[in-house]
């Protein structure tokens, strides 16, 4: 296909749009990741009730939505054990769990990228050590490893988004890695080496603006599994602690009332996540289609 | 020769599945428990799975007859109490045998009594003993008078001692098992029970088989296995497909179901038992001697929990004001349990029924606080159990529902949550500054329930069985005079008076009594529940 004419008048960004919308999944993900977005930002507007009572109404406890006759007004999604609004609950753990993606997977950049650049221009023994260190990690199952951090660290939602940050950070590290190793073959890094340039200038200017791509990519699937690992440790207690709306959490409290027929506390939360989950990943890959140069045609 | 080969399949397969059919209709129970035992010893345990288990096991001088702690007798025939009241004379049955065939007698007795109290005795070292210090202490020695005869010697009166007897830590192992396994015995279980050990694979199933010896004679099952499936939904899964027969611990809001279920078999009854919140009042002492006494030599500290305002009777009564029980018990326990409003059970001796609980009054509450010097209230944390027990089938519901009422009031409450093993070590060496925790009774005596909770004795700093630290010296005197008098009346004026002082010092919020489940196959006939949760299937057949 010849495609470079018309490329040669776009702008990158609009290029990215233009290759977005022809890729169906990844635009479907695209409208679920803002909606996503917009539920968590306008939580407070949204949500039709306090997501935590306080004191808590006790009598509205495991009360069917709008399917039901038995149903509250203004529990469109029904009630928890508490008594609270499911609906509310997962307008505002949205919030809890994008900031949570976001945050850890923010801390795997600063970090990876970091160590991954080091790593990869300097080479020698800095690029055998730090290399040996992420083979280590690896060595460890994510999750085994972010729960082994956050009992070192101690339970709670911040705890949580570092020790998976950290969980992350050697994925990063060696994508960067790979990357600069790449570019700094490349004859114009000779050339800005050849003219006297810093190390600093060479890697800030011409390395790392050329390794970004694959990093937005993988940066938004990690940004899914982000999401899921915080929501596995909220569901094993170690997360987000009461009476935090964390979808984890909100999952792993309910799901002994699914055989009792309130399956409705449980399935939303699992719902929320699967989708947002879903959202994630498609848009990431569809990002990866699209950036990667090796899979352009 | 290939038809043949799936012939001969079939044929063994046919056999295989009339081998486990046939086990199923003579009389194989499998129950479903939500835990493992923890040690097959009953002298050295604390916890009910292990407990459960070896009640088929084991047996003691005394039992409590069916449903009810009365005692009666079981391994000892007969016995009679010196003029003094501190000597008892057992006469022992004869004729009994233990499981690996050697002789129940005197020996055995003593043997399972001395291992526990004389630090001399060769197979002291192999358990912690703790439930010794909590109930047996006044116990002095045990003697052999003849090979049937023993005389238990107590250096003080001590009115719940017959009850006690029935309790497991007494009961009677064999010494011979105790000397071939020696550190490994409490895996080798080995009692005079109606069933006999067989296997145990931890976390997953212990296999016990009928005694055919049993004094009593066989017991009509043939095999007991308790299955661990820790989540209730699972288990209620596996009752209802009938790969279990009976269970533990059903979760309330599964009753319904159950209930509409003709092959399944609720049993609910109130429960011998105490959920409630513990507010750590500030102070205990460190038990130097270990003799479970607060000697005038150990001089009361600070507990690690300690915190300002919950050191203040009016913050503790605004903290019993501030939280809806009624609701909790209603919409939390839904409905399985009695709103308590004192820290014993309401069918036991000298419970104080005149006493008027605090009521759900947020706005008296803020007051309360505010005339504290609390105004705006302040942070606290709260341990929240990790288990499901008896008297809490759901602890971190019910602590976010405190930490919601106690936030309507201006308290703000951390969540805090460790496994179960540290929680209990935690709270027992004061770490924590409010918990939720309750206590199941053991004997059915007020004792076993207001002394171990309550009294100044057991805020011990490490070793406490009373949460709330709640150092009342004229509290322990009411609850000492009360276990030295065999004078029914005048013990149960001294509980009552006690728990006056408990109600106006307000060191817990008393939140409920919880009736005890099990749901059974509608073909299992013949099990009762036990007040104290304990669990004996030697009636128990299977239709």
């Amino acid at each position: 296909m010849d495609r470079k004419n018309n490329q040669l008048k776009e702008t990158r960004t609009q290029e990215l749009i233009r290759r977005l919308r022809y890729n169906k999944s990844a635009t479907f993900g695209l409208i679920i990741v803002l909606i996503l977005i917009l539920c968590a930002i306008f939580a407070n507007y949204l949500a039709p009730n306090n997501p935590s009572p306080s004191p808590p109404e006790l009598f509205n406890a495991l009360k069917p939505g709008f399917w039901s006759q038995k149903g509250i007004e203004g529990m469109p999604l029904g009630t928890d054990a508490l008594g609270r609004c499911v609906l509310s609950r997962l307008l505002f753990g949205a919030r809890v769990s994008l900031s949570a993606g976001f945050v850890a997977v923010g801390i795997a950049m600063i970090l990876g990228i970091t160590f991954g650049t080091v790593a990869g221009y300097y080479g020698g023994w800095i690029d055998a050590v730090i290399m040996r260190i992420v083979d280590i990690m690896f060595a460890f199952p994510a999750l085994l490893l972010a729960i082994v951090i956050v009992t070192v660290l101690g339970q709670g939602l911040s705890k949580a988004m570092i020790a998976i940050g950290i969980v992350y950070t050697p994925q990063m590290a060696r994508i960067i890695r790979s990357s600069v190793l790449y570019i700094k073959e490349m004859e114009y890094i000779e050339v800005q080496k050849a003219i006297g340039s810093s190390d600093r200038r060479i890697i800030f200017h011409h390395i790392l603006p050329n390794s970004i791509a694959p990093v937005i990519v993988y940066g938004t699937l990690m940004l899914a599994s982000a999401i899921l690992d915080c929501a596995a440790l909220g569901f094993l207690g170690l997360g987000a602690q009461p009476p935090t709306p964390e979808w984890g959490a909100m999952l792993s409290k309910s799901y002994s009332y699914i055989v009792s027929g309130a399956w409705w506390a449980a399935t939303f939360p699992g719902l929320a996540i699967l989708f947002s989950v879903l959202g994630l990943n498609l848009l990431g890959d569809g990002l990866r289609d699209i950036l990667d140069p090796r899979l352009k045609i | 020769m290939k038809k043949k080969f799936i012939s001969v399949l079939l044929l063994s397969m046919l056999f295989i599945f009339s081998l486990v059919m046939g086990s199923s209709a003579s009389g194989t129970l499998v129950f479903g428990n939500s835990g493992d035992a923890a040690r097959l010893d009953p002298a050295d345990v604390t916890d009910g799975e292990s407990i459960s288990r070896m009640d088929n096991i084991f047996e003691g001088l005394v039992e409590y007859k069916e449903g009810s702690t009365e005692i009666q007798p079981c391994l000892a025939t007969s016995w009679e109490t010196s003029a003094d009241g501190k000597e008892i004379t057992f006469h022992l049955r004869k004729g009994v045998k233990f499981h690996d065939g050697t002789d129940f007698n005197a020996d055995a007795v003593v043997f399972s009594f001395a291992r526990q109290y004389d630090p001399n005795h060769p197979y002291h070292q192999y358990g912690e003993w703790s439930y010794w210090g909590y109930m047996f202490s006044d116990i002095e020695k045990v003697e052999k008078i003849d090979d049937y005869t023993v005389k238990i010697v107590l250096s003080n009166v001590n009115a719940s001692i017959m009850t006690s007897l029935a309790m497991f830590t007494v009961n009677i192992v064999s010494p011979a098992n105790a000397e071939k396994y020696k550190e490994d015995a409490f895996k080798y279980p080995c009692g005079t029970g109606p069933f006999k050990f067989v296997e145990w694979v931890k976390d997953d199933h212990i296999t016990l088989e009928a005694n055919e010896n049993y004094w009593r004679g066989r017991p009509k099952l043939d095999k007991l296995i308790f299955k661990v499936i820790p989540d209730p939904s699972a288990r209620l899964l596996a009752l209802e497909v009938g790969e279990i027969h009976g269970m533990e611990y059903p979760n309330p809001a599964d009753f319904e179901r159950i209930k509409a279920n003709p092959d399944l078999v609720l049993m609910s009854e109130p429960g011998m038992n105490i959920g409630y919140m513990a507010m750590n009042t500030g102070y205990g002492y460190k038990d130097v001697n270990k003799n479970g006494i607060k000697d005038p030599d150990e001089p009361l500290e600070k507990t690690p929990g300690y915190l300002e305002p919950l050191t203040k009777k009016e913050v503790r009564q605004a903290i019993n004001m501030a939280i809806d029980k009624e609701a909790i018990v209603r919409d939390i326990y839904r409905g399985t349990a009695s709103v308590a409003k004192n820290g014993m059970p309401p069918f036991m001796l000298g419970y104080n029924d005149e006493i008027e609980d605090y009521p759900y009054d947020p706005a008296r509450a803020k007051e309360l606080l505010a005339k504290a010097g609390y105004p705006d209230g302040f942070e606290v944390t709260l341990h929240v159990m990790p288990v499901s027990r008896p008297y809490m089938f759901d602890p971190p519901k019910i602590g976010e529902a405190i930490q919601s009422y106690l936030g309507a009031v201006g308290i703000k409450v951390k969540f805090y949550q460790v496994d179960w093993g540290t929680y209990l070590q935690e709270t027992e060496a004061g770490l924590h500054q409010m918990c939720l925790l309750g206590w199941t009774g053991d004997n059915g005596d007020p004792d076993n329930f207001m002394n171990v909770l309550y009294g100044l004795n057991t805020c011990s700093i490490g070793t406490a069985g009373n949460y709330a630290f709640y150092t009342n010296e004229e509290n322990q005197e009411l609850l000492t005079k009360a276990l030295r008098t065999y004078d029914v009346n005048q013990r149960a004026e001294y509980y009552k008076k006690a728990q006056e002082l408990i109600h106006e010092d307000a060191g817990w919020v008393f939140l409920a009594h919880a009736n005890q489940s099990a749901v059974f196959r509608s073909n299992v006939k013949g099990f009762v529940l036990h007040p104290t949760s304990r669990m004996f299937f030697y009636p128990t057949w299977l239709e």
